[in-house]
C-alpha cells in the first residue's frame, strides 16, 4: 500500500518519438486514478513505465519512497492487468493465478489460502480446473483481475481491461471494480480512452494528450472547468458545443451569440457551451442566446438530443482530437451543435430555434493556446 | 475566421516499435557500447559459415597451398584458374543443363497438377473424392526405401532408365504439393468464385483467372521447396542414371570427388560451383524458404 | 525427401474439419470435373507412388533380383532371416545411436540458436541467414565440404583442435569417432532448418504473456520455463517426430562420405537396404530381401512416429 509518483516522467523512443512528456502526477495511497485520453496520447506507456516494462527516459517514478527506475518488475510490487488478459494459455486458472506467488517463493498454504479468498471474491471458484481457452470473455477478465489482485500488490495497474468486453458486461465489470476498489483499497491507475468509464470509476481522473498531461481533477471538476479547449471537448458525451468568436473590450461575440466576460484580453477566442445548458427560448428572449436551424432530433426517453447548426455562420470552429474530429466546420453551414433538452420540448427537423445560455455557464478558451480563460 | 487545431504529435503504439521480440526492456544499465547479444549471435553465425568460407578459401589456393599445415588461410593470390580447370576436368556444364531442364520441368509440373488437384479437393464435391484423399495421404506416410526398388523396376519397365525421363517423370506430381495448394485454396474467399461461376466462368477459367492470381505466396512457396529438393536429390538420381552424361550436379560432384580426391583445390572449386546456383536462389528468395519451413513446423 | 506421418496426420484433421465447407451439395457434372482436374496428378501418384507400395511388399516375399524378371516366392523366409542377419542389426544399432545423438543436438542447439536470433539488433538479418543458409548446400556439397575440413593432415578443424591443445582426431577414418563426426555433419546442414520452425514459433508467443510474467515475478530462466518453453511444445513435437524420421533414414552422407566404414562403423539401415538391392557387395537376388527390411523399416518408423505422438500429446498442450 503506497502512493506512486510520477515525478517530470518523459519517455522519448529511439527515433525521436517523445511518448511521454515531462509527467508530473501523484497517485494517493489507495486512490483509484484515471488516465484517459485518445489513442497514442501516452496513457499506456506511462502506465508501462510504472510497471517496469519501459524504460524511463528521463525523471523519475516513485512508490512510496522508494525510487524505482532501475528496479525490475518483480520487485517493484505491483501487478497489472493487460488489455488482452494475457492469461498462460497451458496453465490452469488456478496455476495462472498462483504463479506469481510461486515466483516470489511464498509458502504453499499462503498460496492456496489467496487463490481460494480471491476466487471466491470474483466468482472463479468453479473454474479452477479449467484453461483459460475454455472460458469466457468475461470469466477471462477476471482471471486477469484475480491473477494481479492475489499478489496483494502496492499499485494495482490496468490497462485498458474492459475494452475487449460487450457493453453489457462492460457496464457489469465496471460496477464490480468499482466495488473491488472499496473493498481492497489498493492504489491503482487505470488506463482508458473511454471517457464514460473515467468519470464513473476514477477518485480522480487524467487527462493526457500527446504525451502531455492536460488537468487532473475529481471527474465532476474536470466536467465543470476544463483547463483548456481539448479537455472540454474529450470529457463529456455528446461533448461541449465550441463557437469560434472575438473579444474586444470585455465583450465576447460568437456568431449572434453576445455577452459580457471581465478579464478577457481582445482578440479571438472560443466559447463552450455543454448541451444541458442551452436551453429552448422563444424569438424574443432578452438573454444571451443564438439561432439554430435544426437537422436531427434524437428522443432518447429521458431526454431529447436536438443536433443541429449554428445560424451564424462564422462562428464554427475545427477541433481535430486523434480517432474523433470533434467538430468540424462545414464551410457552407457553419458550427455544429447539440442541445440537451427535456422530453416534452421537441422541436422538428427543419425548424428554427432559438436558443438561450446564461452567460455563467459559458467557457471562454483562447484561441490561440486552447487555454481556459477565467 | 480561424481555425483552432489542436493536433497531437504523429504517434506510434509503443508496442509495435521495434524492440527485443518476446523480451522485455529491463531497466538495468548497459554496459556494453553494443547490444550483448552479439557476443553470441557473431560467433555462432561465424561456425555455421566457416565451413563454407573454407572452402571457398580452398578453392583459390593452388595444390600446394592446399597440401599446407598448418591450414593458409589467406593465399596471397587468387588462383582462378581452378575454376575453369574444374569446370573442364569434368562435363559440369553438361551437368548443370541436365540439373536445369529436370527440376524446372519438375516445378513447372507441380505447380500446375498439383494445383489442378489441390483446386478439385478444396472446391469441388466429386464421387469417391475422401477415399481418394486419404490414399494419397497413405503414400506420405511410406517412407522412401520402401518403394525405391518397385520405382526403379517400373521406370526400366518403361524404358526410361538412364535417362532424364527417370528423373522428371515419377516426380511430376508430388503428394506434399497436392496437400498444401489444397490447405490454401480452402483459405481464400469462396464469394469470389461463386460470383465468376454465377457469371458463367467454368471451373477451369476459375482457377486460372482468380485462384492461382491470388495463390502467388503459397505457389511461390511450393515453388522454392520443390526446387530444392528436386536440385539437391542424390538417391534416385544415383540409382536410375548410370552414363555420366546423364548426371545431375549432384551426381557429377560426387564423380568429382572420387575421380579428383587428392587434387583438393580443384574438388572445392567443383564444390562451390555446385552449390552457388541453391545458394544464390535461396537468397533471393529466402522470404518463400523461410515461409515454407516455418508454416510446416506450425501447422504441421 | 520424406514427408512425416505427422503432417499425413495433420492434414487429416485439416481435410474433416474442412470437408463440410464450400462443398455445397453435389452439383451434376461436379464429379466428371473432379475427376479430371485430379487425372494426372492421380495417375502418376498411382503409377509412381501407390503401385510400388504394394509391389514393394511383394518383392519382400519373393527371392529377387533387379535384372531377371525371374522371382519365386519364399513367402517370410526374408523377414525371418533379418532376426539372424549381424549387419541388419548393426545397421539397426547404428541408427539408434545416430538418432539418440542427432535429434536432441539438433533440436536443443537450434532452440538457443532460435533464441538468440529472436531479437531485433543490428544486422540480425544477417545472422538469421548465415544460420538458415546450410539449409541449401545439398548433403553431397555438404559431405565434400566436411571430408576436407575434417582432413585429418590439412583439414582446419584439427588445425584449430591444436591450436586448442586437443590431439588430431580421426574423425570419418576413426571407428569410434565416424558416427559422431557424421552428427556433426548432418547437424550443421540442419541446424537452420529447426532454427526457423523455432524462431517461426517464438515468434507466435505473444510479447504480453512475457511481459505478464515479468510483472508476475519470473525471471529470465523462469520465464522460459513455465512459459517460453511449454509454448514451444507443438514445435518441439513436430520437430522431433521429423528428425526422428528423418535420422532413421539417413543414407545421404553414409553413402557419400563414409561408405559405411570405416569397418562398418556407420553403416545403417537404409545403406545397408541399397548395397543389397542395387549392388552386389552381397550377393545377387537380395533385392527382395532388401525389400523386406525396408518394410520393417517402415513398420518400426510408423511405431516410433505413433509413440511419438502419444507421448508428445499428453505433455503438450495446444493453446486456444
Amino acid at each position: 500500500m503506497a502512493d506512486v509518483t510520477f515525478d517530470r516522467v518523459s519517455k522519448v523512443f529511439p527515433g525521436g518519438t517523445v511518448a511521454v512528456d515531462d509527467l508530473s502526477l501523484t497517485v494517493g495511497d489507495g486512490e483509484f486514478l484515471i488516465l484517459v485520453g485518445p489513442s497514442g496520447c501516452g496513457k499506456s506507456t506511462a502506465l508501462r513505465m510504472v510497471a517496469g516494462l519501459e524504460r524511463i527516459s528521463s525523471g523519475e517514478i516513485r512508490i512510496g519512497d522508494r525510487r524505482i527506475n532501475d528496479v525490475q518488475p518483480r520487485d517493484r510490487d505491483i501487478a497489472m492487468v493487460f488489455q488482452n488478459y494475457a492469461l498462460y494459455p497451458h496453465m490452469t486458472v488456478a496455476k495462472n493465478l498462483a504463479f506469481g506467488m510461486r515466483q516470489h517463493k511464498t509458502p504453499h498454504e499462503e498460496v492456496q489460502r489467496r487463490v481460494k479468498e480471491i476466487s471466491e471474491m470474483l466468482g472463479l471458484q468453479d473454474l479452477l480446473a479449467r484453461r483459460p481457452g475454455q472460458l469466457s470473455g468475461g470469466q477471462r477478465q477476471r482471471v486477469a483481475m484475480g491473477r494481479a489482485l492475489v499478489r496483494e500488490p502496492a499499485a494495482f495497474l490496468l490497462d485498458e481491461p474492459l475494452s475487449n468486453l460487450d457493453a453489457k458486461l462492460r457496464v457489469q465489470m465496471r460496477a464490480e471494480l468499482k466495488k473491488l476498489h472499496h473493498r481492497l483499497n489498493i492504489t491503482t491507475i487505470y488506463v482508458t480512452h473511454d471517457q464514460v468509464e473515467a468519470m464513473t470509476l476514477g477518485d480522480r481522473i487524467a487527462v493526457m494528450s500527446a504525451g502531455k498531461l492536460l488537468q487532473v481533477g475529481v471527474p465532476q471538476d474536470v466536467y465543470d472547468r476544463p483547463d483548456n479547449l481539448f479537455v472540454a471537448g474529450f470529457i463529456g458525451s455528446p461533448p461541449m458545443n465550441l463557437l469560434a468568436g472575438t473579444a474586444a473590450g470585455g465583450v465576447i461575440t460568437a456568431g449572434d451569440l453576445v455577452f459580457a466576460r471581465a478579464g478577457v484580453r481582445d482578440g479571438e477566442v472560443v466559447v463552450g457551451a455543454r448541451p444541458e445548458v442551452l436551453r429552448l427560448v422563444s424569438e424574443d428572449d432578452p438573454g444571451p442566446g443564438f439561432g439554430v436551424s435544426v437537422e436531427v432530433v434524437e428522443p432518447l426517453g429521458d431526454e431529447v438530443l436536438v443536433h443541429g447548426w449554428v445560424q451564424a455562420r462564422d462562428a464554427g470552429v475545427r477541433i481535430e482530437v486523434e480517432e474523433a474530429t470533434l467538430l468540424a466546420s462545414d464551410g457552407d453551414r457553419g458550427a455544429p451543435v447539440t442541445v440537451r433538452l427535456a422530453p416534452q420540448v421537441r422541436p422538428k427537423p427543419g425548424e428554427t430555434v432559438h436558443i438561450a445560455v446564461s452567460a455563467d455557464d459559458l467557457h471562454v478558451f483562447d484561441a490561440a493556446s486552447g487555454a481556459a480563460i477565467r | 475566421m480561424s481555425a483552432t487545431t489542436l493536433n497531437p504529435a504523429a504517434y506510434v503504439d509503443p508496442r509495435t516499435l521495434p524492440g527485443e521480440v518476446g523480451m522485455v526492456e529491463s531497466p538495468r544499465k548497459r554496459w556494453l557500447p553494443f547490444n550483448i547479444w552479439h557476443l553470441v549471435l557473431f560467433p555462432m553465425a561465424l561456425i555455421m559459415v566457416v565451413p563454407l568460407l573454407w572452402v571457398l578459401v580452398s578453392s583459390l589456393e593452388t595444390l600446394n597451398q592446399t597440401r599446407h599445415f598448418p591450414p593458409i588461410l589467406w593465399p596471397g593470390t587468387f588462383q582462378w584458374s581452378n575454376y575453369p580447370n574444374a569446370f573442364n576436368a569434368a562435363p559440369f556444364g553438361r551437368y548443370f543443363i541436365n540439373t536445369t531442364i529436370v527440376t524446372v520441368t519438375v516445378v513447372a509440373s507441380n505447380l500446375l497438377l498439383c494445383a489442378l488437384a489441390a483446386y478439385a479437393f478444396a472446391r469441388i464435391d466429386f464421387w469417391g473424392k475422401k477415399v481418394l484423399y486419404f490414399l494419397l495421404l497413405a503414400t506420405l506416410m511410406v517412407p522412401l526405401q520402401v518403394v525405391l526398388v518397385p520405382t526403379f523396376l517400373i521406370v526400366k519397365d518403361l524404358h526410361m532408365l538412364d535417362s532424364l525421363a527417370a528423373l522428371i517423370v515419377p516426380n511430376l506430381a508430388n503428394v506434399f504439393g497436392i496437400f498444401m495448394l489444397t490447405q490454401f485454396f480452402r483459405t481464400l474467399p469462396i464469394e469470389l468464385e461463386e460470383a465468376a461461376r454465377i457469371d458463367g466462368a467454368g471451373r477451369l477459367k476459375i482457377l486460372f483467372t482468380i485462384v492461382l492470381p491470388l495463390s502467388g505466396p503459397a505457389l511461390a512457396t511450393l515453388g522454392v521447396i520443390q526446387f530444392l529438393w528436386t536440385w539437391n536429390d542424390f538417391l534416385w538420381p544415383l540409382i536410375v542414371i548410370q552414363t555420366p552424361t546423364n548426371f545431375t550436379i549432384q551426381l557429377g560432384l560426387m564423380n568429382f570427388q572420387s575421380a579428383h580426391a587428392t587434387d583438393t583445390n580443384l574438388l572445392m572449386a567443383a564444390n562451390v560451383m555446385s552449390t552457388i546456383p541453391m545458394l544464390v536462389l535461396f537468397i533471393a528468395a529466402q522470404r518463400w524458404f523461410i515461409r515454407g519451413i516455418a508454416t510446416q513446423g506450425l501447422k504441421g | 525427401m520424406q514427408i512425416s506421418a505427422g503432417r499425413a496426420a495433420v492434414a487429416a484433421a485439416d481435410e474433416a474439419k474442412h470437408r463440410r465447407r464450400g462443398d455445397k451439395g453435389r452439383r451434376p457434372g461436379d464429379s466428371l470435373a473432379g475427376w479430371l482436374f485430379v487425372l494426372p496428378s492421380v495417375v502418376l501418384i498411382v503409377i509412381f507412388g501407390l503401385v510400388p507400395i504394394v509391389w514393394g511388399f511383394v518383392l519382400s516375399l519373393q527371392k529377387a533380383s533387379l535384372i531377371s524378371p525371374d522371382r519365386p516366392f519364399v513367402g517370410i523366409d526374408n523377414y525371418t532371416k533379418i532376426a539372424h542377419d549381424p549387419l541388419a542389426i548393426q545397421a539397426a544399432q547404428h541408427a539408434v545411436t545416430y538418432t539418440f545423438l542427432f535429434v536432441p543436438i539438433s533440436m536443443g542447439l537450434a532452440m538457443f540458436v532460435a533464441i538468440a536470433l529472436n531479437r531485433k539488433v543490428a544486422l540480425i538479418r544477417t545472422y538469421r541467414l548465415a544460420v538458415f543458409i546450410p539449409v541449401a548446400v545439398s548433403t553431397i556439397a555438404t559431405g565434400v565440404m566436411f571430408l576436407w575440413l575434417f582432413d585429418k593432415t590439412f583439414g582446419l578443424a584439427n588445425f584449430v583442435l591444436e591450436k586448442a591443445g586437443l590431439g588430431p582426431f580421426g574423425w570419418f577414418d576413426s571407428v569410434k569417432g565416424a558416427l559422431p563426426s557424421v552428427v556433426i555433419m548432418t547437424v550443421w546442414g540442419w541446424l537452420g532448418f529447426d532454427a526457423i520452425v523455432y524462431l517461426a514459433a517464438l515468434q507466435g508467443i505473444p510479447a504480453q504473456l512475457v511481459e505478464a510474467a515479468a510483472v508476475d515475478g519470473a525471471g529470465r530462466w523462469s520465464t522460459f520455463r513455465n512459459v517460453t518453453l511449454p509454448l514451444l511444445g507443438p514445435a518441439s513435437l513436430l520437430l522431433m517426430v521429423w528428425s526422428t524420421i528423418s535420422a532413421i533414414q539417413l543414407f545421404d552422407e553414409v553413402f557419400f562420405v563414409t561408405k559405411g566404414g570405416p569397418v562398418n562403423a556407420t553403416s545403417v539401415p537404409v545403406f545397408y537396404i541399397f548395397k543389397l538391392a542395387f549392388t552386389s557387395s552381397y550377393g545377387f537376388g537380395m533385392a527382395g530381401y532388401a525389400a523386406a527390411l525396408a518394410y520393417l523399416l517402415f513398420v518400426v518408423i510408423m511405431l516410433v512416429t505413433l509413440f511419438q505422438f502419444w507421448a508428445g500429446g499428453k505433455m503438450v498442450h495446444y493453446s486456444a
